[in-house]
């Protein structure tokens, strides 16, 4: 009886004009969408949006400074900063950041800016000044007077001026509506950089906006590995094929899928993040794969029936289900990364996902519809591997995969078994030491060594630095007795200071907005220190707040309370954010919150913003997601095998490889030194989503075989021979494409995402290869002996047979 | 017979001509200052298109109409670039008024006198100070130079005399909205000058004895809310225009005068202002310590120059005309009028190597030599700040503020300030009284040792 499938396979083939021209309207519709796409970077949106600590953020953005650019300039020669070339350089260059396009006027802070001032009481009253008159210092006196004037400025000399008096920073802020990263970026490197860094001055730079610069910037070269990974899956199609066909087919095929998922990304109006465009390199391998798969199978039946429209029905309606389950299942191994709550990842999984998806109409409908439209290559028995003198390639696979296939039946089966369970025992026991998290100095989207990160370092060792966690303090609702201008929340900052400073984990440095009251009070009483304490009184408070804000604009305090003083925030620094000092930070700080309280009458104390809460929020979310996701996959593959195999046997047989490549691609992570993060989240479930996919081809072909051979040791070195190649090539090609981009890529996101996609494909090909018929072999399910599988690629040529020979 | 001539480019050739030849006088058919002093009425000076908007849009925009995102192409070349912004995209409008052709309304009686009175006295001495051209002494007072020749001519007239009295107190509620169009910051202020040369009304002559090294006495000081109640500013002017004012400072919690960098003139006085002292009547530093004044144009422009004296509402509030920005709390709507000339002069502040400001544009109305427009540039050259003031005669029908000699007074009545870059805005109104029980008075003789010695801000604290 014939199958819906295979009626379906012949309606498509029989009108393959009107099914061309259906997929040319579609790819035209979606064509159009690709107008609309935008690459863009939302940093925001790599952040765990349900997060408590991302939600603080959000509801707070200027705290921790996200916007400012740092710039730190040391001098290298063993002199100090005060001398008159160095305070040269930092006068030029704070007018010169000044001029750079988005800059708020405001909010530019240095030695040389009036905001940075001394004062001191006189019997006139407070005289407050500029710590550098109307020019750098050039002379003798004017330098004395300088230092001078520095040595009465303790906040300039804690944040503005190194320790070791070689090295002081000046601090810009942007203003998001007009800021260009671009343009920030190239005008910081040709103002500043350029312009200022010599023999005797090393300039380095830091800040989220220097940070995106540096993204775009490689988004250039990434161009360039494109172009190279492009020509090296080309290259690698036409020496696996040899032929026209085997190379137009392909490459139409992925071009398709590819148009129709940009396009679909266009028209949903979503911005792609160009930090994971390596798994879009992944979609167009696996697309290849796909079709290599059918036109192998394609020739195989054409080699038997000699009738390209015949052919293209019968491979059709064979390759159809159980190319539809492993592309389907790949499809929701990439959709289920949604359930992170992580915007980029969310917008990535409907990108990717719908893109995998698109690879049914255009792997399972489009290619045999190209087949059967093209001439017939000359090579056909090289390419299903009969031929061996000419095909080395084809007939070498063969034959080291039949190798291969003997570790799975017969008495080495036994050996395999007992090694499989001795690495999966010992891979489960190394996935235990897998880490959450994974810090390096600065950014985790550029290596450790880059320029960036080198700028975080030196930085942090000069500075405070940028580690830093925020803890907010929030009024509940807003009256006019402003919250920073109350006593109560203002001691309560001072008493969480002193807590956390007094902990058995101290961070480097602390700041508050009551830090600025006491030097106020002081100065404002007359300035002997015995005033510098405040008064436990709102009246004492709000003077010394207004003292503070006298004369100056709010935004000179944004670091530590927003314009309206209604909220504010203590700073902690810490010297790195390793996990370990991230932890211990945070366990100190929670502390402390204990015993100040969170919730009072007016106001609530919030944990956190600033790196280090922001880089708990992500390993939390990480850490958490991977297992629902997991779990998702897991129970989304059990059921649709299930079905598809008619046997839950069948199910939980193809799980396990699966679980068991997730546990050995944590395990080659624990060797590599890569923790678990928002990089490699992505990577198990696209290995699972591969892995299944694998595994359905092959399980498939040896029910297949084993309706032939009526005997699984044969079934099996038959289909490892065959669907084995395919799945080799599907590896190979992989491999091939996202490999450059871990050598390549000076964007440490794309090439940790690039090494581990390579491991996955690697692990998940040898277990699909040897673990399946292992499996097979060891449990003889009924369910291959079985000839109602929806799975079944079972066919009789013998009933279309047209020519030559035949292969069995 | 139409007249050829006088066709509607008539005004805008006529200008373009003038400037390319470097003639400054002011008028188009005939000078403007001898008929401001024989009669008053300017409109001699001007062909119809130059004093009716109607004419100018040739129909497109009357008398009475309102301006809005609709309309407003038709006059985009009138406005500055900020008013343009914010009634293009804050939902801003203006309404037209009819031009003022009697310059008896738009000045203080005493002043336009004083500057009828002193015409072609004025000069600078060799240090760029404006004395008198023939004993080298101070200003005498009114304008310096009512037709003005150069950039810093016309930026002397403004200097020299702020509010046109010889001293003013002014009631100020302030409101500041930040870029979600919130109010954030709300206070009331007093504001007094006090000339000490230049006067206008002082029956003892332009000198006030004995401060002649002066050119003005000027305080700020707050009396709502509480938190910054008694807050207070001293600013003393020197008459040499090359020094910065002393400013001092006064915290009222602390009983402390706190002593200012003199140059910090591009800071707000206190939090959430979107005003620095530099942005004062356009003209708020010493005029020597900005340069390279240039006249970069001269023609018709908009600008708030009557019908803006709220003296029938309560406290002459304008609160119910409140409209624009995300709240609809950002500007009031005021009467703008077709000033048939203005001079755009650019300037540079040379005295300020630390300025964030690269220069700022004021557009002058020759008829009284009031700054209608104020914007400035950031160092890039990008559209940064403006400062609108708005002036009126404080006459509304029936109702007036008479001077002493019964004249109805004339000042300033609305400030818009506003940061484009940030999207922060201040609106000033010029109320009749403030808390604290503050009244807006002018040529008062007591306001020295009430508002303008540190004792004084020290007792306003108080």
């Amino acid at each position: 009886m014939e199958t819906a499938r295979y009626r379906l396979s012949r309606y498509v083939i029989h009108h393959r004009w009107a099914s061309l021209l259906v997929f040319l309207a579609l790819t035209i519709f979606f064509a159009v969408g690709i107008s609309r796409v935008e690459l863009k970077t939302i940093f925001s949106d790599l952040l765990p949006s349900t997060h408590p600590f991302v939600q603080t953020y959000k509801d707070h953005p200027n705290f921790g400074n996200p916007l400012t650019v740092t710039v730190m300039i040391k001098r290298t020669d063993g002199e100090s900063i005060y001398n008159p070339e160095t305070l040269q350089k930092v006068w030029d260059m704070t007018r010169n950041i000044d001029l750079i396009a988005g800059v708020d006027h405001d909010q530019i802070l240095s030695i040389t800016t009036e905001k940075a001032r001394y004062a001191q009481a006189t019997p006139f009253g407070i005289d407050s000044q500029p710590l550098m008159g109307d020019h750098s210092p050039q002379t003798e006196a004017e330098m004395a007077e300088f230092l001078e004037r520095v040595k009465k400025s303790p906040g300039s000399r804690a944040f503005l001026i190194s320790h070791d008096e070689k090295a002081t920073i000046i601090q810009a802020t942007f203003i998001e509506r007009l800021l260009d990263y671009g343009v920030v970026f190239n005008e910081i490197q040709e103002k500043i950089i350029d312009a200022e860094r010599d023999d005797a001055h090393e300039i380095h730079v830091a800040g989220q906006p220097v940070l995106t610069g540096w993204v775009y910037f490689y988004e250039k070269q990434m161009l360039q590995i494109f172009g190279i990974t492009g020509a090296a899956l080309l290259i690698s199609l036409f020496l696996y094929m040899r032929n026209v066909v085997g190379i137009v087919v392909p490459v139409v095929t992925s071009v398709v899928a590819a148009i129709w998922g940009f396009g679909f990304v266009g028209w949903l109006g979503d911005p792609i993040e160009p930090l994971i465009m390596v798994v879009p390199i992944l979609l167009v391998a696996r697309s290849f794969s796909h079709a290599v798969q059918f036109i192998e199978r394609y020739y195989e039946i054409y080699y038997h029936v000699q009738d390209k429209k015949k052919s293209a029905e019968i491979c059709m309606s064979v390759m159809m289900a159980p190319g539809i389950l492993g592309i389907v299942t790949d499809a929701i191994g990439l959709f289920l990364i949604a359930i992170a709550p992580i915007p980029t990842m969310e917008r990535f999984a409907v990108f990717c996902g719908f893109w995998a998806l698109m690879l049914v109409p255009t792997g399972v409908f489009l290619t045999p519809i190209l087949l059967s439209m093209m001439p017939k290559p000359k090579n056909v028995n090289q390419i299903i591997g009969l031929d061996g003198d000419h095909a080395l390639i084809h007939a070498g696979i063969k034959h080291m995969l039949q190798k291969v296939s003997k570790l799975s039946f017969g008495p080495p089966a036994k050996i395999t078994t007992v090694v499989v369970i001795v690495l999966s025992v010992f891979g489960l026991s190394k996935m235990l030491e897998l880490k959450i998290g994974n810090p390096v100095a600065g950014s985790n989207l550029l290596w450790s060594d880059s320029e960036y990160n080198v700028a975080i370092a030196e930085i942090n060792s000069h500075f405070p630095g940028l580690n830093t966690l925020e803890i907010i303090f929030e009024v509940k609702e807003q009256t006019q007795q402003r919250l920073l201008k109350q006593a109560d929340p203002i001691f309560k900052m001072t008493e969480l200071q002193r807590i956390v400073e007094s902990s058995d984990f101290p961070p480097v440095a602390t700041l508050s907005f009551a830090d600025y009251l006491p030097e106020a009070n002081r100065l404002f009483s007359g300035g002997n220190p015995k005033w510098a304490p405040l008064d436990h009184s709102d009246m004492a408070v709000q003077a010394a707040s207004g003292a503070v804000l006298f004369g100056t604009s709010p935004k000179a305090f944004s670091h530590v309370t927003d314009f309206v003083q209604q909220n504010g925030t203590v700073s902690l620094w810490y010297k790195d954010n390793k996990q370990e000092t991230v932890d211990a930070a945070l366990e100190s700080v929670r502390a402390a919150l204990d015993e100040i309280g969170i919730d009072h009458d007016n106001y609530r104390v919030r944990l956190g913003s600033g790196t280090i809460a922001l880089q708990q929020s992500i390993n939390d979310t990480v850490d958490l997601y991977q297992w629902y996701i997991l779990g998702a996959l897991n129970l989304v593959i059990l059921i649709s095998c299930s079905w598809a195999y008619r046997s839950l046997v069948a199910g939980v047989l193809l799980l396990i490889p699966v679980n068991m490549s997730n546990v050995f691609l944590a395990m080659s992570m624990v060797y590599m030194g890569v923790g678990l993060d928002v990089n490699t989240l992505p990577i198990a479930a696209i290995g699972i989503g591969v892995g299944i996919d694998y595994g359905i081809y092959l399980l498939s072909r040896i029910c297949e075989e084993y309706q032939g051979f009526k005997d699984y040791g044969k079934a099996i070195y038959a289909a490892v021979a065959t669907t084995g190649k395919a799945i080799f090539f599907t590896a190979a090609i992989v491999l091939i494409g996202i490999l450059p981009w871990y050598f390549m890529s000076e964007l440490k996101f794309l090439a940790d995402m690039g090494l581990l996609l390579v491991m996955v494909m690697l692990i998940n090909m040898v277990i699909a290869l040897i673990v399946v018929p292992l499996l097979v072999w060891l449990i003889k399910p009924k369910f291959v002996s079985s000839e109602d599988l929806l799975v079944g690629e079972g066919v009789d040529l013998s009933e279309y047979a047209g020519g030559e020979e035949s292969l069995k | 017979m139409h007249i050829k001539k006088y066709d509607f480019d008539y005004s805008r050739r006529f200008f373009m001509d003038k400037m390319a030849k470097g003639t400054m006088g002011a008028g188009v058919l005939t000078s403007l200052m001898p008929l401001i002093g024989n009669t008053g009425d300017i409109s001699k000076a001007y062909p119809e298109e130059l004093t009716n908007i109607e004419a100018f849009t040739k129909g497109k925009v009357k008398t009475g109409d309102i301006i809005d995102a609709n309309n407003v192409e038709y006059i985009k070349d009138l406005i500055d670039p900020v008013a343009y912004l914010q009634i293009t995209q804050m939902g801003r409008r203006i309404r037209i008024a009819p031009t003022t052709t009697d310059a008896t309304e738009l000045f203080p009686r005493d002043y336009l006198e004083a500057t009828l009175r002193n015409q072609g006295k004025g000069a600078f001495d060799a240090n760029g100070n404006v004395v008198h051209k023939l004993d080298g002494k101070p200003w005498i007072g009114g304008a310096a130079f009512p037709d003005p020749q150069t950039g810093l001519e016309a930026f002397a007239n403004v200097t020299m005399s702020w509010g046109r009295h010889d001293t003013a107190v002014y009631a100020i509620e302030d409101n500041d909205i930040g870029p979600d169009g919130d109010i954030e910051y709300s206070y009331n202020l007093g504001w007094c000058e006090k000339n000490t040369v230049g006067l206008v009304s002082n029956p003892d002559g332009p000198y006030w004895e004995g401060h002649e090294d002066k050119l003005r006495y000027q305080s700020v000081w707050f009396t709502a809310p509480n938190d910054v109640k008694g807050t207070s500013f001293l600013n003393i002017w020197k008459y040499d225009q090359r020094e910065f004012p002393d400013l001092f400072g006064y915290l009222p919690a602390f009983k402390r005068v706190r002593r200012f960098p003199t140059n910090q003139r591009f800071e707000p006085l206190v939090p959430g202002i979107t005003f620095f002292l530099s942005d004062a009547w356009g003209a708020g530093d010493p005029m020597l310590t900005w340069g390279n004044y240039k006249i970069i144009g001269r023609g018709p422009f908009l600008g708030s120059q009557s019908g803006t004296w709220q003296g029938d509402q309560e406290n002459w509030s304008k609160d119910a005309t409140l409209h624009g920005g995300k709240k609809g709390l950002n500007f009031f709507e005021v009467d703008f009028q077709l000033c048939p000339e203005v001079l755009v002069i650019e300037a540079e502040p040379v005295g300020f190597p630390r300025a964030p400001v690269s220069k700022k544009r004021i557009w002058l109305d020759v008829r009284n030599m009031a700054p209608i427009g104020y914007v400035t540039y950031d160092r890039r050259g990008e559209l940064w700040r403006s400062f609108e003031v708005g002036y009126s005669q404080q006459k509304k029908g029936d109702l007036a503020n008479v001077d002493a000699k019964g004249n109805a007074e004339w000042s300033w009545s609305y400030v818009h300030a506003h940061d484009v870059q940030t999207n922060r805005f201040s609106r000033f109104n010029h109320a009749k009284s403030v808390k604290g029980g503050l009244q807006t008075a002018f040529d008062t003789e007591d306001a020295y040792d009430k508002y303008l010695t540190i004792q004084a801000i020290r007792r306003l604290g108080s």
